[in-house]
Order: C-alpha cells, then sequence, then structure tokens
C-alpha cells in the first residue's frame, strides 16, 4: 500500500503539472498567428480534398510562421465539419476545406448551417468532370457516345455515385447540352462506379480525371474544362466538339464569417503565395487538375452563381423535395419518446416483482412497437415520381413486417413460458453506475475530460465497492495520463478539453 | 521464373534500415490500434498517414499495411479478455473467446488467436504473391447480385448463433437491420427516421454501437448478476492453471486455420465486402464442419481459430484488387490509395510493371510483419493476461472510461458516446431477456450491404440474374443450405443432455 501512495502522489503531481500546461499552453495571446492553424477536412484521410490540403500545409510552411495542421471531421457529406468550424471561436486558427459538392450538400440536407455563414477565402484547383468510357466498349469519342445514345432512345446507362452528387447533375447538364436522354444508375461509391466500368457493365461514367489513373482499360472521352490538361495533352475537351460545358470540382478554403479581420488577411496572403510555388503547381498537374487560385471576392461570387444554378438544377431533377411529409418528424419523435417513456415507467413498476415473465412480455411488446413505429414512418415518405430509383421504403418496411411476425411469434412463446422467478439481480448496482455515466456524459462538455474522467473513475470504484484509496488515485489518474500519452501526443487524437481550457 | 526474380528485388529493396524499422513500428502501432475500443485498422491506417508523407513509398507503404495487418490481430484480444471487440472484425472472436476467459482459460484463447492470425495472414501473402492476377478478375466478378448473396450468406449465420430460442436471434438480427436503414438513403438524397435529429442524418455510427453493445452491455449485465463482488481469487487460480496451450491442441487446429486463412483472403479479395463478413463465414464453416459443433459458443479453441485466421488472411486479399486493378478492397486500403497518390504512384496493374521492386517488397514485408507480429504477440500475451487478471471492480470503471473515449474520436463527436451509451442499454436489456447480441451487430454490418445491392439490382432490372449468374446462384444455395442446416440438424438430432 506505502508504494500505490507513492505513485499516487507522483501521478497527481504529473496530472496537476498536465492541467497547468494545457492551460496556459491555449490561453496566449499576442500577435496573430501565434499557434497552429488547424485545416478542418470533411471526408476520410486519403481522400482528394485531404491530400490537398495536406500539400498546402506542406507548402504553406514556407510562407506561414505557424505550421497548418489538417484534421478530418468526416459525417453527413460535410456538415459534421461544417458545424465543427461553426462551433469554433472565429480567432482564424480553424479553416475549413470547401468543396463544390458542399453546395448541394447545404441545399438537400436540412440543417442549421447556411453559405452565408462562411466567409471564403480562397478557391485553390479545380478538377474538372469527365466522361469515361472503356476502351473495349468502342466509344472512342463524344460523338460516338451521342449516336449510341440516340440509338438507344434513352436506354443507355450513365453511371456514378449519388442520386443528387455533383457527378448526377453533371449528368443532366451533359444530356441537355448533347441533346440526349439516357438512364443514371446510382452506384453508390466512385470505386464501386470504376469497378462497375472495368468489367465494362455500364457505356458511361461520369467522374473526374484521376479515376483513371493507373487504369489501362479506362479512357477519358472529353473533359468539361476551358483547355486541355496538360497531364493529359491527349484528352480533348468538351468545347472542341462542340459542346459548351465547364464543370469542376473546386476546391479551396473558407473561414467562419466573422473572423479577425488580420487573421483573414494574413492567411489570404499565405494562400496565395502558395498558389504561385511551383511544389504546388507541380502537384495540381499530377492530381490530373489546374491549379485555380481566385482570390475571396471572384470565388464568393462564384459560389452566390454555383448556389442559385444548383438550387435551379435539383429543382429541375425533381430532388428539392420534402421526401417525408411535413410535421409527421415531429409527431414521430414525440411517439418514440412516448413509447419510450411508457416502456420505462412499465419496466420499473413491473421491475419489482421480479419474474422473467413480465419482463419478457415488456420486451416483446417493446419490439412489435418498434416495428409498427418504423413501418408508419416508411407510410410518410412522399417519393418524386419519374426516378429510375427503387423506393426507400421497401427495404425498412420488408424488415419491420418481419420484425413484427417474429415478436408475435416470440409473444406466444413467452405466454406458454410458465412463470420462472429469475434470481434476484443487483439493479441498484446498475443503476449507480448509469447514473454516474449519465454525470460524466454531461460533465465531459463543460469540464473537459482531463478533469472529468478521473472523477468517474473514482465514483466507479467506489460503487462497485472497491475502498483502498491509493489504489483507486493510482489508477484513475493513472490512466488519464495513459491516455495523454497515448492518444493525444501518440496517435495526435484530440481529446474534448472542455469549456475551461479553451 | 520471373516471380522469383521479383521476389529478389523486393527482397533488396526492402533490406534497409527503414523499411525493417518502419515494419517494426507499424505492427507496435497496428496492436495499439486493435487493442483500444473504437479504434478500427482504417482508422489507425489514416491516423499514421500524415507520418509517412516524407518517407520514400516503400517505408511508407510498409508502414502502413502493416499497421492493416496487425491492428486485424490486435482487435482480438479485447475480444478475447474483456469481450470488447477492439475491431469490427473482431466481432466473432468474443462469442468463444471471452467464453474462453471466463473459463480461466485467456492464454489459450489469446495462444489461439495470434497463430491463428499468423497463420491467416501468412497464407493471404502467399495467395497474394501468386494468384494476384488470377484473382482480380474473381473482385472484377462480382457484381451487385453477387454482394447482395454474399450478405445473406454474411447474415445466415444467425441461425448457428441462436441457440435454444432462434426466433430471439432472428428478432435481434432484425433490429439491427432496422436501425442501419436510419440515415442517408442509398438512392435518394434525404436521410430516413432521423426523427428530426441532426447527428443522424448519416445513420447510427457503427462503432459506438458496436463498442456499447458488447462492452458496455456485457459490463452492466455482470455487475447486475453480481459476478464482480464475488472474490476473484478463483479465477486468478484458474488463470495460473492454464498458463500455456499445450502445442498439440493448435497442431491439431491446423487444417481449420488454413481453410479459414483461404475462406479470409478469397473473401478479401472482393472490394467492399470486407474482413468482417470474412470471419462469420469462417464461424460458420468451422461450426458446421467441426466434430464437436455443440462447444461453439462456449468455448471451442476452434472458434477462436476459425475467424482470426479468417480476418488476417482478408488483408492479402484485400491487397489483390488494390494493387492489380486500383480498387481498394477495405476500408484501410482506400486509405493506401491516398499514400500511393502522395508518392505519385498510380494504384492498377502498370504499378506491377513500373515498380516490381516496390511491389514484391511489400508482399516480402507481410512475410516479416507477421512474423514481428507474432514475436511481440508473444510478449504481449502475458500482459494481457495481468490485465485480466486485475480485480473487476477496477477493470470495469475503465473499460466504461475507454469505450467513452473509443466512441468520442471517430467524429469527435460527443453524440456518438450518446449512442454508446443508449446501445449499452440496449444490450444489457437484450442480454437480461436472453437475446443474442451479435445477430444486431449482423444486421448493423451487413444490412446496408444487403440493401444497397438489393435496390440496385432492382434498378438494372433483371431479376432472373440472381440465379442464373453461377457466384451469386452457388453463393445464395450455401446461403439457403447454412441457414436450414442447423434446424434441421436440431430436428433430428436432439441434443443429448
Amino acid at each position: 500500500m506505502r508504494v500505490y501512495k507513492l505513485i499516487a502522489a507522483i501521478f497527481f503531481l504529473i496530472y496537476l503539472g498536465l492541467l497547468f500546461y494545457l492551460y496556459r499552453g491555449l490561453n496566449r495571446s499576442e500577435a496573430y498567428p501565434n499557434k497552429p492553424i488547424t485545416i478542418v477536412v470533411h471526408s476520410k484521410p486519403g481522400s482528394s480534398i485531404d491530400l490537398m490540403s495536406r500539400k498546402v500545409a506542406e507548402v504553406a510552411r514556407k510562407y506561414c510562421k505557424e505550421p497548418l495542421i489538417v484534421e478530418n471531421h468526416p459525417g453527413t457529406q460535410g456538415i459534421v465539419a461544417m458545424q465543427y468550424v461553426m462551433d469554433k471561436k472565429p480567432d482564424g486558427y480553424t479553416m475549413l476545406g470547401v468543396t463544390k459538392s458542399f453546395l448541394s450538400t447545404l441545399v438537400v440536407n436540412k440543417s442549421h448551417v447556411a453559405i452565408s455563414d462562411f466567409l471564403f477565402l480562397a478557391n485553390m484547383i479545380a478538377d474538372p468532370e469527365a466522361i469515361i468510357t472503356n476502351n473495349k466498349s468502342g466509344l472512342n469519342t463524344i460523338r460516338d457516345v451521342v449516336s449510341q445514345a440516340n440509338e438507344l432512345n434513352g436506354k443507355q446507362v450513365w453511371i456514378g455515385p449519388g442520386t443528387g452528387s455533383r457527378d448526377y447533375l453533371m449528368a443532366l447538364k451533359c444530356w441537355d447540352v448533347m441533346g440526349i436522354k439516357a438512364q443514371w444508375v446510382d452506384y453508390k461509391s466512385g470505386p464501386q462506379s470504376v469497378l462497375a466500368m472495368l468489367r465494362n457493365e455500364a457505356p458511361v461514367y461520369v467522374g473526374n480525371p484521376s479515376d483513371i489513373l493507373g487504369k489501362d482499360d479506362l479512357k477519358i472521352v472529353a473533359i468539361a474544362a476551358r483547355s486541355r490538361l496538360e497531364s493529359l495533352p491527349d484528352v480533348p475537351t468538351f468545347k472542341e466538339s462542340g459542346y459548351d460545358l465547364d464543370e469542376s470540382m473546386w476546391r479551396g478554403f473558407a473561414l467562419k464569417k466573422g473572423t479577425l479581420p488580420q487573421a483573414v488577411e494574413y492567411l489570404s496572403e499565405v494562400l496565395k503565395k502558395v498558389s504561385t510555388d511551383p511544389q504546388w503547381i507541380e502537384y495540381c498537374q499530377g492530381a490530373y487538375s489546374f491549379p485555380d487560385y481566385l482570390e475571396s471576392k471572384t470565388f464568393s461570387k462564384k459560389i452566390d452563381d454555383e448556389m442559385s444554378e444548383t438550387i435551379d438544377a435539383l429543382q429541375k431533377a425533381g430532388l428539392l423535395n420534402n421526401y417525408v411529409k411535413k410535421g409527421s418528424i415531429l409527431l414521430a419523435a414525440m411517439a418514440l419518446l412516448f413509447g419510450l417513456i411508457i416502456f420505462f415507467v412499465l419496466w420499473l413498476l413491473i421491475g419489482f416483482n421480479r419474474s422473467r415473465f413480465t419482463y419478457s412480455l415488456l420486451l416483446s411488446g417493446l419490439f412489435i412497437w418498434v416495428s409498427v413505429f418504423f413501418y408508419y414512418q416508411t407510410l410518410l415518405f412522399a417519393i418524386p415520381a419519374g426516378l429510375n430509383i427503387t423506393s426507400p421504403a421497401l427495404i425498412p418496411r420488408l424488415w419491420s413486417i418481419l420484425l413484427f411476425i417474429t415478436s408475435i411469434w416470440n409473444l406466444i412463446n413467452v405466454l406458454k413460458e410458465k412463470n420462472q422467478p429469475v434470481k434476484r439481480g443487483r439493479i441498484k448496482l446498475v443503476a449507480e453506475i448509469l447514473l454516474a455515466l449519465l454525470i460524466y456524459f454531461i460533465a465531459i462538455p463543460e469540464m473537459g475530460y482531463f478533469v472529468s474522467t478521473p472523477f468517474f473513475l473514482l465514483a466507479g470504484f467506489y460503487i462497485l465497492k472497491y475502498r483502498k484509496w491509493p489504489v483507486m488515485f493510482t489508477y484513475s489518474i493513472g490512466f488519464v495520463l495513459f491516455s495523454y500519452v497515448v492518444f493525444q501526443l501518440l496517435l495526435k487524437i484530440d481529446l474534448p478539453l472542455g469549456a475551461l481550457f479553451v | 521464373m520471373e516471380i522469383i526474380n521479383n521476389l529478389g528485388l523486393g527482397f533488396s529493396s526492402l533490406m534497409h534500415l527503414t523499411p525493417l524499422l518502419m515494419i517494426v513500428i507499424g505492427v507496435v502501432v497496428g496492436i495499439m490500434v486493435g487493442v483500444l475500443p473504437g479504434l478500427s485498422p482504417s482508422i489507425g491506417v489514416a491516423l499514421m498517414l500524415p507520418a509517412t508523407f516524407g518517407m520514400d513509398a516503400m517505408s511508407a507503404l510498409v508502414l502502413l499495411t502493416a499497421v492493416y495487418l496487425s491492428a486485424n490481430y490486435g482487435g482480438s484480444i479485447t475480444a478475447i479478455a474483456i469481450n470488447t471487440p477492439g475491431t469490427p472484425g473482431a466481432v466473432a472472436t468474443t462469442f468463444d473467446g471471452f467464453e474462453l476467459t471466463k473459463q480461466g482459460k485467456p492464454m489459450h484463447a489469446l495462444m489461439t488467436s495470434l497463430t491463428a492470425s499468423t497463420v491467416g495472414g501468412l497464407v493471404g501473402a502467399i495467395i497474394l504473391i501468386l494468384f494476384s492476377i488470377p484473382l482480380a478478375s474473381l473482385a472484377l466478378s462480382f457484381e451487385s447480385y453477387e454482394y447482395f448473396a454474399l450478405g445473406v450468406f454474411g447474415m445466415t449465420i444467425i441461425s448457428s448463433l441462436a441457440g435454444d430460442n432462434p426466433v430471439k436471434g432472428y428478432i435481434a438480427s432484425l433490429i439491427g437491420l432496422l436501425l442501419v436503414t436510419i440515415g442517408f438513403d442509398t438512392q435518394l438524397p434525404f436521410s430516413r427516421f432521423t426523427m428530426g435529429i441532426p447527428q443522424l442524418a448519416d445513420g447510427i455510427e457503427f462503432i459506438p454501437a458496436l463498442i456499447g453493445l458488447f462492452a458496455l452491455g456485457e459490463i452492466f449485465f455482470s455487475i447486475e448478476n453480481f459476478k464482480i463482488l464475488k472474490k476473484d481469487v478463483s479465477a486468478k487460480k484458474a488463470i495460473r492453471k492454464n498458463k500455456t496451450l499445450p502445442l498439440n491442441k493448435l497442431w491439431k487446429l491446423r487444417w481449420l486455420m488454413l481453410r479459414s486463412s483461404v475462406i479470409g483472403t478469397l473473401i478479401g479479395v472482393i472490394p467492399g465486402a470486407g474482413g468482417t463478413i470474412a470471419t462469420f463465414i469462417a464461424y460458420n464453416n468451422a461450426k458446421s464442419t467441426s466434430k464437436s459443433p455443440e462447444e461453439f459458443g462456449k468455448g471451442s479453441l476452434e472458434g477462436v481459430a476459425a475467424p482470426e485466421a479468417a480476418n488476417n488472411g482478408s488483408v492479402g486479399g484485400a491487397l489483390v484488387p488494390l494493387l492489380t486493378l486500383g480498387i481498394p478492397g477495405s476500408a484501410s486500403t482506400a486509405v493506401l490509395i491516398g499514400a500511393l497518390m502522395v508518392h505519385k504512384l498510380n494504384p492498377g496493374p502498370q504499378l506491377f510493371e513500373k515498380e516490381p521492386g516496390l511491389v514484391y517488397g511489400l508482399f516480402i514485408s507481410l512475410f516479416f510483419a507477421n512474423l514481428v507480429m507474432l514475436a511481440l504477440g508473444l510478449l504481449g500475451n502475458k500482459l494481457w493476461v495481468r490485465i485480466i487478471e486485475a480485480p473487476k471492480k477496477l477493470l470495469y470503471p475503465i473499460i466504461i472510461a475507454l469505450s467513452f473515449i473509443g466512441s468520442y474520436f471517430i467524429q469527435n463527436s460527443l453524440f456518438d458516446v450518446g449512442i454508446c451509451l443508449a446501445f449499452g442499454l440496449l444490450g444489457w436489456m437484450l442480454k437480461r431477456g436472453g437475446y443474442p447480441t451479435a445477430p444486431v451487430i449482423l444486421g448493423l454490418i451487413l444490412g446496408k450491404m444487403i440493401e444497397e445491392n438489393l435496390r440496385l439490382s432492382l434498378v438494372k432490372g433483371d431479376l432472373s440474374e440472381f440465379v442464373t449468374r453461377p457466384w451469386s446462384l452457388i453463393i445464395l444455395l450455401l446461403a439457403l443450405v447454412s441457414f436450414f442446416l442447423p434446424i434441421i440438424k436440431k430436428r433430428f438430432n436432439p441434443v443429448k443432455k
């Protein structure tokens, strides 16, 4: 025990030092920038925008006093990353990587973030949309694609990721400009579409030039850009074939609106210098893209124009609907809450009875309720007509009907069972642990991980009737120090610091 | 013999200090990533990616694949020790691995898992070297019909997991299947069943759900059932007694390990199918061919060996489409594509011609990585057993805190921590009602694949393809057999009691 006392004391001192360091470390205030600047990216490492941001960060080392650090916050087509930036102070230390796909994301997803919340700093690169075919298909030029489309009379299949995605809108635009009719089949993701193209399953794929990297069987028929790519001199543009199409996936950076002017100015200057750096230009060419620097004003104007264009296109495609009938969401949420409350109240009431029978009955009832709840929700779907899709209600309905049947079957089994008393469990202990967990959960955003965790662990040990205090302290503080070293230092994962330390 | 020349070339380009050091670092990081709940192999590889930007291509690739490989093994450690699959691929390992721990034989499970993982990794590497070109056509031949069939086949394992009361297993799996329909629709730009909660727009994040269901559910359940309040002394004694696993027991598993490794590699080859499905199919296969199927779910070494061999076999498999077609076979290899592009290398068939030293060096590094993993694993096992021996009263709160961090850092979102907690409650509720929790996870893993591909097939129009395409037909027939066989067996051979 004496050893534990000593270890606990040492750990505690280190822990205090850590807290002091974290507290001090984030409150320096001198001239901008005095700490690393974070670039928030909405997709996983290795994606196009991630690689671009990391390249910018690398080149910017020459021009920026502080390093730029890329952080990935994937989820909901970018909403997660946008929300993350919105939640940060507008102090110029959090930059968002933005791409054209954000426009559709913001139109389609009903979220709290709007395009007007951002100050668009600069565009860096333009990745042209491309029409890709398989060599074996005999479609070598735009003319071939058009004549095949006319032959098939609307049956030609175009594939790509996502109905309503940029690639989808590009396809619609192409059909419009080329005066053809075709069918869109959604292959969900880029790689799956490329696989389908490799087996020559569909004639045309809408993607980007880098999709054919390393794949001899695929061919770019045309790119939607003003000029040919230097790295792909043989690939023609749409314009050369007489079609006026200029569509590219641009990628750049934005800040939260209201960011300190000196930060905006400083970062704009850095990005401008990066955009002319030979290392950057070389990167763009290697990625089969155009270096396309646009300063803040032009960039914002472009975004405004494209935003209204996107809304129009989605509207025309019949995709700007309310897919769920109005008011029903709230109703459904209330029904869910209501159901759960009834379930827990019943459980508590019957819980004292402690027989397996009542619990099983309650559980079967809950499952029947869940199946009905999901089925009811599918009845509220409003699906636009005229699209080449299957109903989103199909599969949930299938599962909920099956769940309903099996739950009824189970209910009959339960009713046939004899009333078996179950041995008394320590429900109180579980409830205490759950309470501690709940407090911990609420405390993390306020007090931060490093302060709340030792308290939770101590409480947990105590609830589970462990009472050797030096050991308890050693383990709880030791764990926090361990997680700091492993997560923060080794794996560079930021743990929530809480309101106290930000 | 061109292949021998190429292997020689690869060997000489690998034999430098940096790549070799990177293998060791990669294995250490990988095992750590695997052990920590919440860090899946793909997140681990993604976390290491930025660190490789300054390296040469060889070192970078070798490091990342070593992380990928050993993270797949590392996940089994926590699956065995604390019923928390450190990675999705280790879900099937909990079925028997944790049972063995409860019986005081964690060392047996850990040794089996380590050996099986090594065998799986080596077999995967050999298949990758010898057959990557012919296997590429397998990867290409899978269309939506086959993916759908494979998803259904994966689901059929529920009938062998179900135990005495199959209905409860079906209900649990349907709950998983229903929950995974929450979120973005696979064909239209809108989110289903979000109930106005914006964080649900992308669906329920899988890993927090997994951690909650297994780790928290198990903890709540065992707290309720006194288990922690008993003295841990008897458990300690049992662990001491079963400190070593007789080698002949491992030797008996040799054919099973080989077979499961091949299953894992072949399924790993199919892009997007992934190692997790492979583990379920291998487990199912092991059970249906075993001489003592009744031991499965009650601490069978075969039940640990099969999924682990398949899981690590899938690593070699997933590299096949990456290197031969330039298509990622799994989430981790998707990050590897990023790594290749950073070094201005185009994944795909041209890579073999332009950079044979690199490709074959990578192949050979897989052998080294497996051996390093074996050595470090043997050392690590002693440490893991020490942790298992720690009093549960101290261990449980720490596992809960770890689960919370694990759920948090996937998206830096406290909402996910809430998901973890909610699934912990669900797991507890199910467990005390006698429902198995694994089918819920199975539904969450396979639901998307089944729905996406069924609906894509419907859009394409011709449903007869399900039975006219050979692979689709074979897999669907296998699914039928594997679903009904356990039920029929039970009917005709009532279990001796």
